[in-house]
């Protein structure tokens, strides 16, 4: 079997962010990596390469960037990585990004493709399911048990107040939520290799994609919309009766 | 282009907050600039329509027996010709795991905008007497973890598919008292490619933390489970429900299901208290939309303090028990 990993460059969580003078762009530090939930991703991934004697391969997208990411997963022992680099992907909208991973996953059959549940940077959780659809794949989000069973697949997944199992029939699309897999920290043989692996790219053009229109930046903003902390003093009694009526008086949430 | 779709979801016999809190904000827009807001339910929800009454200009109810229980094939399927055939300016969902799984399918089918996470959204030039059909929305939603927000204009000829964080708009902010007409169309629909094996109901069921409106979580400070009825009492006291941090979780001593951070839940609730929890980013990320946050501490150097309105400095474990009597004593 085919499994296909969808990897996103993310800026770290620690990197700083800051809004430009005007507020129509912001800075954002340049220290990336490979997006949390991908990592899951990958790893499923690879445990299926183990168990299933699956082939497995990663695919992105990004305007100059991603080649952290892929890197990162190839360490970890992707075997194919490709890399959809257009300068068109640029500040681009969800849906072209959808519209190009699914183009390079069809580049060649798969059985399986597997996304993180949303990327860290925006949180959106949008690209998966997108690309389940545009490639008319059953979709299954936010797994945290993955099962191949024949020609289907068995996804165990947290819902409000307990959990489920789905059957999905393969060709399908899973999102990998915390608790799928433990990712693996790449040993120096798969770093070596990482370091010296050439990324094979392609552009949107090859693929034939059609971009979806960018929904205008009305404008940014940094947070600053929370005063300062008040801070209450006093011995616990004394500071949560402070509290109560800050929050019944000042606050109104009581 | 006109009008606003709001997909209405329950939990149990009675909807989610963030259902009436959407009806609300389309109700605000659409008494400016006009259009009609259209209340959608389907499968399940359809036998709860009468809870809508005078909440919106129309009821559309779908139904077919492929929607019920839920399933995103037969949804994405039921909704995407029910918005195609009509083209609103927008179609608002309540943030959930069902919408994350249905909206971006369909936005993909439609070729429409999606947003996720958005916490408002208004009327572009609002409060100038720029409004009539043809102005722009602006919607906003935290990025790179609350670290900036942005907001978007959308143009009066596209259509946007929307996720809104509970609590975002006051359910109250404009009158109900519509006239509502209800419209109920048979959905042509497929069965479902994917297959429910097993449903397993957790055995207490706590109450929803992404829909709460008072969240209290603990974190390190707590030490262990045999601390944590603390949280539960003043939880219990504020109508509230408990998370804990990822410290926690990863030591082995909560579940990840109550997990509040980027890899666990999202919340953003009207009060937020943080019980020694010391504000990671990891952390930050999952409660910056929070209205009003309280952060009990130690350290008074910790990062969460920077994030709250209302900070004490103290062990959790002797302020807890102090903030609870006097909540019990100043609701009661």
């Amino acid at each position: 079997m085919r499994v296909v990993v969808l990897v996103k460059e993310v800026p770290d969580l620690e990197a700083a962010v800051k809004v430009t003078g005007d507020g129509s762009g912001l800075e954002v530090e340049k220290r990336r990596g490979l997006n949390f939930f991908d990592e899951i991703a990958v790893e499923a991934a690879l445990k299926l390469k183990e168990t299933e004697g699956a082939t497995t391969a990663a695919v992105g997208a990004g305007a100059g960037v991603g080649v952290e990411a892929m890197r990162r997963a190839v360490a970890m022992g992707i075997e194919s990585p490709l890399l959809v680099d257009d300068a068109g992907l640029e500040g681009a909208d969800s849906l072209t990004i959808a519209r190009a991973l699914a183009a390079a996953v069809a580049l060649e059959p798969a059985d399986l493709v597997i996304a993180g549940k949303q990327a860290t940077d925006d949180e959106a959780g949008l690209v998966g399911p997108m690309v389940a659809e545009i490639l008319g794949l059953p979709c299954a989000t936010r797994a945290i048990g993955l099962e191949v069973d024949g020609g289907s697949v068995l996804v165990t997944r947290e819902i409000d107040g307990g959990e489920e199992v789905l059957r999905l029939p393969l060709p399908a699309l899973v999102t990998a939520e915390k608790g799928l897999a433990e990712p693996r920290v790449p040993g120096m043989a798969g770093t070596m290799k990482a370091m010296k692996v050439q990324i094979p790219r392609t552009d949107l053009a090859t693929l034939g994609v059609e971009a979806h229109p960018v929904l205008p930046v009305a404008s940014y903003r940094t947070v600053g919309k929370r005063p300062p902390v008040k801070m209450i003093e006093g011995e616990p009694a004394e500071a949560a009766a402070e509290l109560v009526r800050l929050l019944r008086q000042e606050a109104k949430v009581l | 282009m006109s009008g606003f779709y709001v997909i209405c979801e329950a939990r149990g016999e009675e909807f989610r907050p963030a259902t009436y809190e959407l009806l609300a904000v389309a109700r605000a827009i659409t008494a400016t600039t006009g259009g009609e807001v259209t209340a959608v339910v389907a499968g399940p929800e359809v036998t709860l329509k009468a809870k809508l009454d005078g909440l919106a200009h129309r009821v559309l109810a779908l139904t077919a027996p492929e929607l019920t229980p839920f399933s995103a094939d037969p949804w994405v399927e039921a909704l995407g010709v029910a918005i195609a055939a009509v083209t609103p300016r927008a179609v608002l969902f309540g943030e959930g795991g069902r919408t994350r799984e249905v909206m971006p399918r369909l936005a993909a089918r439609l070729g429409a905008w999606a947003l996720t996470n958005c916490v408002d959204l208004r009327v572009s030039g609002e409060g100038t007497g720029a409004s009539d059909e043809g102005a722009a929305l602006e919607i906003s939603r935290p990025v790179y973890g609350g670290k900036a927000y942005v907001t978007n204009t959308v143009p009066a000829d596209g259509l946007l598919l929307a996720a809104f964080r509970p609590h975002s708009f006051d359910a109250g902010m404009v009158p109900a008292g519509l006239t509502t007409a209800v419209e109920e169309v048979a959905a042509p629909v497929a069965a479902s490619r994917v297959e429910l094996v097993e449903r397993r109901e957790g055995g207490t069921r706590k109450a929803d933390l992404t829909e709460a409106a008072v969240v209290v979580t603990g974190g390190r400070g707590m030490k262990g489970p045999e601390n944590f009825g603390l949280l539960e009492d003043l939880a219990a006291a504020l109508e509230g429900a408990v998370g804990y941090s990822r410290a926690l979780v990863d030591a082995g001593l909560a579940e990840h299901a109550y997990q509040v951070g980027k890899s666990g839940k999202t919340v953003s609730p009207t009060l937020y208290i943080a019980c020694g929890v010391s504000g990671a980013i990891h952390h930050t990320m999952g409660m910056d939309t929070a209205k009003v946050v309280v952060a009990i501490n130690t350290d008074p150097k910790a990062p969460i303090f920077e994030y709250a309105d209302y900070g004490v400095v103290g062990d959790v474990l002797q302020v807890l028990p102090a903030l609870t009597e006097q909540v019990r004593a100043a609701t009661s």
